[in-house]
């Protein structure tokens, strides 16, 4: 038998590496069982997770595994009954959340060991590439890519064929092959997923397109805030370049590629493919004029490709699977599966893959199984900070790129996070303009200066100083950036406001006509009060208060000067009577 | 190489196929604004303002670097480009830390560059401040002299201590450039159009100044004996000696103005004479009737106005006045007034004033020297009945006022203290409270209130080719230089008109500073006391009615005009950006916000740096990069903190910098200055 | 540890991994990111001494060094907070932790105690949004915060810092 334990970061995070060394310490030298690890499998709801398995088939997954069930998990798999670890079983309706999935770019996540090129190999690894190498032309393999529909997984959608052939037709001999893994979308963490769980299959895929379009080099430009997908990247290299997948004659086919990645050093927009461009070149990120576009002068100015690690995490599946069978999934316009971070008030979070055409509500209800709290859904934010929020009513919206533009949001890269009735839409528009404004290059007018005044107009809306006319100045503003920017930080900053002032005008309506937030989120237009009937003068909320605006004797009701009160909700928190309301 | 036709706005344009459509449209004469582009340099894209609309095309396109194809249609000005732009325009001004111009200047009705002749006095090129303040109207001297000055009340060197005493600059200035070759313009080719001007005050000779240098034929028509207006019959003779405005009409008349005085319309000529003659007639009659004081007895004999008082001493048939007389009034007419009286030999003079000192609209030292000159101050006092004896005035009884509650203006207003009231003894009252229009006689429609009405932006009257400005106009009597700066905009306007075209004025957008931030700014300089003008001494003046003022030295003047902080921006005219600014009407002001940070610094030793009116064109830094090679200039921090810097600290790399200048050469804005 | 050689062992260090880069101003992000690693931050001396070496001007330097949120040019303390405002964290209240922290340690984003021992700084995703809010002090991750637990975790550091003392 052999105990695996998830060491993605999320289970890290979690303890995993906690109960990896209580179960270290646990094993006695004669035991015949294994310990190992894996990635992530993206239950992260679920974390830290271990696997018993046996050979290949799944004996029992526990979950929530602490250090202190170390012994006892050590104890019952060298007796081989489970049955004392019968409490750590996954619940049936919590293993429905992967049961409902269709993975081909998670294929192996959470099941083989990402630093041992091994684990990899026994799931088909690098067929694929010997496939490509050995018996088809580029041609056929931008072909067989053209079949299967794959478009980019990093929010545009724009079909990857098309890219891979304008890089192929470019003239000259130096092209240059790269992988965005600058994940930067807040609220997304497919591509870290990836890296970390099954960082041979983004290099297979990165092979082999780097094969179609004749590039000699493959580039990965990867988060620097990913520690560890960097860590198991660099090893997954050497473990490759040792076993002669990269570098001078690649499996003795002739073909040649070097493979090295680059970590960013923090700022989003160099998932702009020009930023990234010149970030991989030492540069400030700051975006190019297109035309030209990096097929023709990309990377030092020589024909470059582009994609996403997902869209790359998708290329061995379909050349060992087909085409067809990739597109044979899907809808007319979106073909294959998509990954999904599922965040956010959902109870059950984490990595969703699932066939494009399902519904949103699928994904939030029957994978994720609805609202934490018994709350109900407001509204789900897709594509981050260059996407919209889906209110309610629309969340039988298919999953297909053109669909959920109609919305005012985009597909993305894949975040998914989920609001409910307490979450405040302008205040989380206001979150967005806070990040795109901080993450604009400043190169552009429009964007550097248009998105710090639409943040300044957002915030004294929350802050209950909003003006009648705010709403249109920033509907006009709006629409000038996404027009006037030059690149698509600044062009799509402000889908976040235009959509939410689409489906939720009346929220800012109330922040800004009756200084209220219908959320109760905006400190600023919150009222904290103390129902002198049901206060029982326990005097801990005033003990509390951090800056004394409670009073009151004990045993008589108390009072909040609303003056002194800072809203700062600990004594919301506190009161153990429910005496505490607020408006 | 193949050639391409695209249209834009609807011109058809013939290009090679590689050229950028804003090359193409401007080998075609379409304009199409920019501000970060140049073509020294690599292709950018920043500033957002080339965007052009492509019929069938999703995006809008930069038209600095989009090469398009063969049969594009194009749009410069569609809506969706122009809100763009408008926004782009906006946000930029909105973040501009930067004064387009001095408030000197902009608180000129006439929009003298203050700051600029200033700049000329401390250099002693009088010859240039004249040819500055000639710019905007033919009377340096003369307004010197006159002028209530309202730039100094702008003047921001009062939050360091005391504004600068640019009036008295000017004066200095014009008078000295009288005294030989004085500054004289250029006069246009003769256009072959016609123009009359009625009236030859201050409004009137100014618009024929600027009409006859655009090449107009332009004849002045006055009823008066002499041309000046109210410079010479309204202003005694010892705040303006008549000498002066001589010289000042003459040298208006030298340029081929032709001047015909004793003219009075309605009984030497008609208007619709006049119009017949001209392609164009310009009104500017001024306001010459006194406002009546408006209490019973006021038919008496030796009730005055003031204006007519004013204009008899002048046309030396002084009016008999007794030894006691009584001025109505606390504008600079009843201080002219008043100090008038002392000066024909009155023992008694008092001015009558129903409010206090402080509501006073007279020029504070009027009202000092006034009162060097014996002038009594009945302040709170209103008449309420003038008594004669014989037909004549016999005394004045006033109601005695307080302040009230303040009214729409902000001034407290004055009520009677019920029953209260004071008498005094005089032989002539002097109504110095206002002068209305007498537009008998023309013809052209009037407000409500019996004044001429012009259009605000057109000067026109209800007649096609009929213009008004001045006094005679909309809001009735003014100070000159307000008459002066209508009449400046209207030769524009009139000239366009003659032209074929009319364009209206409009008041150009410009850059302000807050003035809080400003203010904090100033209360760090150093203070550098502002120079008084010397008068001669009250006894020996009040005998006569010579010029009081007793003329500075050169030196002394070029150390008070040194005290300027020269607040308006030397790039001002060159600027690109206020260019772009004014190619469409926006409103920055609704985008108000944090503004990025700024500073001043001088690290490339002959280049000022202020980083507060940078616009991160990066064009400096682009051509310190490509052009030059040398890449001292940097872009520091990311986004809307974003600043330029020079990141050096040896020697070398500073005096490589030190001859270059080519940064400051291409900065589109005032970010950049040499330094001498 | 050294004392008067530490300079020139830093040196030293640098001079190898500009060696290794070629002295490649195309590699200057990934020099920075050493030589941060190797000081701790990036010092003004630092930044002329690659820009020279890689043959590209202190002004470009600068500008790369002061585009990315990573780069220091002021040392941080010895245990650096880097707290998530993700999109999930701050649905899951960010806000909140961070009100916390800088109660805590007096301290506001970007600062650093005066003890020298934390530096908060506030990070766009840290890509655990399952676990959120999430912070991370040095190399280790901590989820699912509340503000309680987040103090007790920087007391955790602080006592470890005493241990160790």
């Amino acid at each position: 038998m052999r105990i695996v334990v998830g060491e993605g970061s999320c289970g890290i995070a979690a303890g995993a590496g906690k109960v990896y060394d209580a179960l270290q310490t646990a094993m006695n030298p004669s035991d015949s069982f294994e310990l190992g690890i894996t990635g992530c499998i993206g239950m992260c709801f679920l974390e830290p997770i271990v696997d018993i398995y046996e050979g290949g088939d799944l004996l029992a997954r526990l979950v929530h595994v602490e250090a202190k069930d170390g012994a006892r998990i050590a104890e019952a798999v060298r007796g081989g009954d489970l049955s004392s670890i019968e409490d750590l079983k996954i619940q049936e309706e919590d293993a429905g959340f992967l049961n409902k999935q269709t993975r081909i770019a998670l294929r192996n996540c959470g099941i083989i060991d990402p630093t041992d090129l091994n684990s990899y190999k026994a799931r088909d690894g690098y067929k694929a590439l010997e496939k490509v190498l050995k018996t088809m032309t580029p041609e056929e393999v931008i072909e067989e890519i053209k079949t299967s529909g794959l478009a980019g997984r990093g929010g545009a959608g724009f079909p990857t064929w098309f890219k891979w052939n304008a890089a192929r037709g470019s003239a000259g001999e130096e092209k240059y092959l790269i992988c965005n893994a600058d994940e930067g979308d807040p609220g997304a963490f497919m591509d870290r997923a990836v890296i970390e769980s099954d960082p041979h299959n983004l290099i297979e895929g990165m092979l082999i397109a780097a094969y179609a379009i004749g590039a000699k080099e493959a580039i990965v430009y990867v988060r620097a805030e990913y520690p560890l997908a960097i860590i198991r990247l660099e090893e997954a290299i050497r473990q490759a370049t040792e076993a002669g997948l990269i570098g001078e004659n690649i499996l003795g086919t002739g073909f040649s590629c070097k493979f090295r990645y680059m970590a960013g050093a923090g700022a989003f927009v160099c998932g702009e493919e020009t930023a990234l461009i010149e970030s991989l070149e030492g540069k400030r990120g700051m975006p190019r004029l297109k035309p030209p576009f990096p097929a023709a002068a990309g990377y030092k100015l020589k024909p470059s490709n582009i994609n996403n690690v997902e869209t790359f995490a998708n290329v061995a599946w379909i050349i060992n699977n087909g085409g067809e069978a990739f597109a044979a999934m899907g809808t007319e316009g979106s073909k294959g599966t998509k990954v999904f971070a599922l965040t956010g008030k959902v109870k059950r979070g984490g990595l969703v893959e699932i066939p494009m055409g399902q519904t949103l509500r699928h994904v939030i209800f029957d994978i994720g199984g609805g609202i934490r709290n018994e709350k109900k859904i407001k509204a789900v934010q897709m594509g981050g900070p260059s996407g919209g929020c889906i209110p309610e009513n629309l969340l039988d919206t298919v999953i297909d790129y053109k669909a959920l533009s109609a919305t005012g949001a985009i597909m993305g890269s894949g975040g998914m996070v989920v609001m409910d009735e307490n979450t405040c839409m302008v205040g989380m528009a206001r979150f967005f303009l806070d990040f795109t404004s901080k993450e604009s290059c400043g190169k552009c007018v429009h964007c550097r200066i248009g998105t710090k005044r639409m943040l300044e107009i957002l915030t004294r809306i929350v802050s209950g100083k909003g003006e009648e006319g705010d709403i249109e100045l920033l509907e006009e503003l709006c629409n000038a950036i996404k027009d006037g920017a030059l690149c698509g930080l600044g062009q799509t900053a402000p889908n976040p406001v235009l959509t939410t002032i689409r489906y939720f005008r009346d929220e800012y309506e109330a922040h800004i006509k009756e200084k209220k937030c219908p959320a109760k989120e905006c400190v600023e237009l919150l009222s904290y009060k103390i129902d002198p009937d049901t206060c029982k003068g326990c005097t801990l909320c005033a003990r509390k208060c951090p800056v004394q605006a409670i009073s009151g004797e004990v045993k008589n009701p108390h009072a909040i000067d609303q003056d002194i009160c800072i809203k700062c909700g600990q004594c919301y928190t506190l009161c153990k009577f429910g005496a505490i309301s607020v408006e | 190489m193949s050639e391409i036709k695209i249209i834009i706005d609807g011109i058809e344009c013939k290009a090679q196929s590689g050229e950028t459509i804003l090359e193409i449209a401007r080998a075609n004469g379409i304009y199409i604004p920019t501000l970060c582009h140049d073509e020294s340099v690599a292709k950018y894209g920043a500033c957002g303002l080339c965007l052009v609309e492509g019929e069938g095309l999703p995006k809008l396109m930069r038209a600095c670097s989009t090469i398009p194809a063969d049969g594009w249609i194009l749009h410069t000005d569609s809506d969706r480009v122009l809100r763009a732009r408008k926004v782009a325009l906006e946000l930029l001004m909105s973040d501009h830390d930067g004064d387009c111009k001095g408030p000197c200047s902009l608180n000129c009705p006439a929009g003298t560059d203050c700051m600029a002749y200033v700049n000329e006095i401390a250099k002693g090129n009088y010859h240039d401040a004249v040819r500055i303040i000639k710019e905007k109207f033919p009377f340096p001297a003369s307004i010197g002299h006159v002028c209530p000055h309202p730039c100094e009340d702008a003047c921001r060197r009062q939050y360091v201590e005391e504004s600068i005493s640019i009036a008295y600059l000017k004066r200095f200035a014009g008078l000295k450039d009288l005294e030989k070759d004085t500054w004289k313009p250029e006069v246009a080719a003769d256009t072959g159009k016609k123009v009359a001007i009625i009236g030859g005050g201050p409004a009137g000779m100014t618009a024929a100044y600027f009409l006859k240098t655009y090449g107009h034929q332009v004849t002045v028509y006055d009823a008066m004996p002499d041309m000046g207006g109210m410079l010479r019959y309204g202003i005694p003779e010892y705040r303006l000696p008549k000498a002066v405005v001589d010289r000042e009409v003459k040298e208006i008349e030298d340029l081929g103005v032709v001047l015909k005085n004793n003219v009075k319309i309605g009984k030497d000529l008609t208007l619709d004479e006049i119009r017949k003659e001209a392609d164009a007639t310009i009104l500017a009659i001024g306001a010459w009737t006194s406002t009546k004081v408006g209490c019973p007895g006021e038919d008496a004999e030796g009730v005055l106005g003031g204006i007519d008082f004013l204009r008899a001493n002048i046309l030396g048939k002084p009016e008999e006045i007794g030894k006691s007389v009584a001025i109505v009034g606390g504008g600079n007419t009843a201080m002219d007034a008043c100090r008038s009286a002392v000066r024909l030999g009155a023992e008694n003079v008092y001015v009558i004033y129903r409010r206090t000192r402080n509501e006073m609209p007279a020029d504070d030292e009027e009202i000092d020297e006034a009162i060097e000159e014996g002038v009594q101050f009945k302040f709170l006092t209103n008449p309420a009945e003038i008594i004669s004896e014989n037909g004549h005035v016999k005394e004045i009884k006033l109601q005695v006022m307080e302040l009230g509650e303040p009214d729409a203006s902000g001034r407290r207003s004055p009520v009677p203290v019920e029953g209260k009231f004071e008498t005094l003894q005089v032989d002539t009252v002097i109504a110095a409270i206002g002068q209305k229009v007498d537009p008998e006689g023309f013809g052209v429609e009037l407000n409500k209130k019996g004044i001429i009405a012009a259009d605000e932006t057109t000067f026109r009257t209800n007649l096609e080719d009929v213009f008004a400005v001045g006094d005679a106009t909309n809001k009735g009597a003014g100070i000159a230089i307000a008459a002066i700066g209508e009449a400046n905009k209207a030769a524009a306007v009139v000239d366009s008109y003659l032209n074929g075209e009319l364009i209206p004025y409009r008041k150009p957008f410009v850059s302000e500073r807050d003035l809080e931030t400003v203010k904090k700014e100033l209360a760090e300089k150093e203070k550098k006391a502002r120079i008084k003008v010397p008068k001669r001494p009250a006894e020996e003046r009040k005998r006569d009615f010579k010029d009081i003022v007793i003329e500075l030295s050169e030196e002394e003047v070029m150390v008070e005009a040194s005290r300027c902080l020269e607040c308006g921006c030397h790039d001002y005219k060159e600027c690109t950006l206020i260019e772009c600014a004014n190619c469409m009407e926006i409103c920055p002001s609704r985008l108000k916000g944090e503004i990025h940070p700024g500073f001043t610094e001088t690290k490339l030793i002959t280049i000022e740096r202020n980083q507060n009116k940078c616009v991160l064109c990066n064009l400096c830094v682009r051509t310190c990069d490509e052009v030059t090679g040398k890449g001292i200039l940097g872009l520091v921090g990311r986004g809307f903190t974003t600043v330029i810097k020079p990141e050096f600290n040896d020697p070398e790399t500073i005096s490589g910098c030190k001859d270059c200048h080519k940064c400051f050469d291409i900065c589109p804005t005032g970010a950049l200055k040499l330094l001498d | 540890m050294c004392k008067n050689d530490c300079k020139d062992e830093k040196m030293k260090a640098l001079d190898l991994v500009l060696d290794a880069h070629d002295h490649d101003s195309g590699s200057l992000i990934t020099i920075l990111q050493k030589a941060q690693d190797i000081h701790g931050y990036l010092p003004a001396e630092i930044i002329y001494y690659v820009a020279a070496q890689t043959g590209t001007t202190p002004a470009k330097v600068m500008g790369v060094a002061t585009f990315y949120t990573q780069f220091r040019l002021e040392p941080v303390g010895k245990y650096l907070i880097m707290l998530c405002k993700g999109t999930a964290c701050h649905v899951n209240g960010s806000d909140r932790i961070e009100a916390a922290i800088t109660n805590e340690l007096e301290i506001t984003n970007g600062q650093t105690t005066k003890d020298g021992l934390f530096t908060l700084k506030n990070v766009a995703c840290l890509g655990c949004c399952s676990l959120s809010p999430v912070m991370m002090v040095n190399e280790e991750t901590f989820g699912t915060l509340t503000p309680e637990k987040a103090i007790s975790i920087l007391n955790d550091f602080r006592n470890r810092k005493e241990e160790e003392a």
